[in-house]
């Protein structure tokens, strides 16, 4: 991953710098040590990487990144493709306009949603669990952990189901660009045509019915407004589109390193079925020391000195969440995994506004899948002595398979 | 003791009400349904609040002695 620094283009005052791509897959649990690494030796860092961008390692410099956006743009949150080929709305719009596309999807995603969509989600997921139980062993990412938050997310913004199957390998597909890696830029350009095609045929299908379709976001969208007028196509295709994608990939995420963690620590499993009320203790610990957004980009509007280093308008900064997430100046025992952790104020869901919308799906889908799991299959193990593999950081961490095994009855 | 959620501060995480959805009620898209006027704890729940206080992402809550 690392390869000699270079000389960066410009002065950056003493600054260390170095040279790596966060694109590349390595073995499981690689990217923490490097966000460890660099958090150890250096609170900021000048990476030749791309065109080259600041990237900040501890607590208070990534909380400061999130908490200051009129500095920190989201207009990329990419640091090597300052201006990507997609446009995600609201994710990448600043204010004033963000929070008017926010108010439009928060109803969608509110903890009074999720309640309303807890019983379903509980019986997708205990099918999916009752399907695999007999087997006494599982691909667990890609026959669970991709499968649960995908239909689950569908359920929720009324999609059917049964186009799981077209969504999978377009998020997939994505993922292959996002972290810069060209070779993956086709694939990630085709999977963004066929979501858009995808919405596209949706929209047309509803557009001009006078009352909203109910539980159906994209004719929800048709009929919504921002500042009095109808939402444009383009809008409501850069809503759908960002959905999808960070709908369907970071939960599958999460619940990998989250099982993980189960199968190779029994007494942990045993605490949660003795006590369920530390399910989401443990869920919130998850997010933070399984933090799968290795970092996260933001453009800087304006020069101004930050953090001892002096940014440049229109240059990226990189802030290391998972480095945060585990930073001992901000965390007791932070590099430990403390199942029933209290005051536990991480960033997994990143911080400002724009906290992740899907957070209160998420940690529903993580809660629902230990308690399912662990009442129908309570011990299991890892079922391979071989190294298991996680995609690169810049994509966001994902296990790209877990096999688990456990006795049948 | 009482809490204060600062509004523009509140992303609307939901943990407050997450470990003491007796203290900090929500509305329909998430956020605390009282924010910038005082809520008030009940004596036995000053634990909670401190609890509330200290998990809280964007550090909006402070906790204000009677």
């Amino acid at each position: 991953m690392a390869t000699p620094p270079q000389v960066p283009q410009r002065d950056v005052g003493g600054c260390p710098v170095m040279h790596r791509d966060f694109a590349p897959a390595g073995p499981a649990g690689c990217y923490w040590d490097l966000a460890k690494e660099l958090r150890d030796g250096s609170p900021v860092y000048f990476n030749t990487f791309a065109q080259g961008y600041w990237v900040f390692t501890r607590h208070d410099a990534v909380k400061d990144i999130y908490k200051t956006p009129e500095i920190f743009s989201s207009e990329s949150f990419t640091p090597w493709e300052p201006n990507p080929v997609y446009r995600f709305v609201p994710t990448q719009i600043d204010a004033p306009d963000h929070i008017k596309y926010r108010r439009i999807l928060n109803p969608w995603f509110s903890p009074r949603a999720i309640d309303a969509a807890e019983d379903d989600l509980r019986v997708l997921c205990r099918g999916l669990v009752e399907e695999v139980a007999p087997k006494g062993a599982t691909d667990f990412v890609n026959e669970f952990a991709l499968r649960f938050p995908t239909e689950g997310f569908l359920h929720v913004i009324g999609v059917p189901p049964k186009d799981a199957d077209l969504f999978v390998p377009w998020v997939e597909d994505f993922f292959a660009g996002f972290s810069g890696d060209p070779a993956g830029l086709e694939r990630m350009t085709s999977a963004l045509g066929g979501i858009r095609e995808y919405f596209v045929a949706a929209l047309e299908e509803r557009r001009g019915e006078t009352e909203p379709r109910p539980g159906d976001l994209a004719s929800h969208l048709l009929h919504s407004t921002f500042d009095d007028r109808p939402l444009t196509d383009t809008e409501m295709l850069d809503m759908l589109t960002v959905l999808v994608l960070a709908g369907l990939d970071t939960t599958r995420a999460e619940l990998g390193y989250m099982f993980r963690h189960l199968a190779e620590h029994p007494e942990h499993r045993r605490r949660l079925i003795e006590d369920p009320e530390l399910i989401p203790l443990a869920v919130e610990e998850v997010l933070r020391y399984y933090t799968i957004i290795f970092g996260d980009g933001r453009k800087v509007t304006r020069d101004v000195e930050f953090h001892d280093v002096q940014l440049k308008q229109g240059e990226m900064v990189y802030g290391l969440v998972s480095a945060a997430n585990r930073d001992p100046e901000h965390w007791e025992r932070g590099e430990e995994f403390v199942i029933d952790r209290t005051r536990n104020n991480h960033m997994g869901f990143a911080n400002g506004p724009h906290r992740c919308l899907g957070m209160h799906l998420a940690r529903r889908e993580m809660r629902l899948a230990v308690e399912e799991w662990l009442r129908v299959i309570p011990d299991f193990h890892i079922a391979t002595d071989e190294q298991l593999t996680e995609r690169g950081g810049g994509s966001m961490m994902t296990l790209l398979e877990l096999p688990l095994a456990w006795e049948t009855a | 003791m009482k809490l204060l959620i600062a509004g523009d501060v509140c992303m609307g995480h939901g943990r407050c009400y997450g470990i003491a959805p007796d203290i900090v009620t929500y509305d329909d898209e998430g956020y605390p349904t009282i924010r910038d006027e005082l809520l008030a704890v009940p004596d036995d729940r000053v634990a909670a609040a401190e609890e509330v206080a200290a998990t809280c992402p964007e550090e909006a809550i402070s906790i204000i002695d009677d």
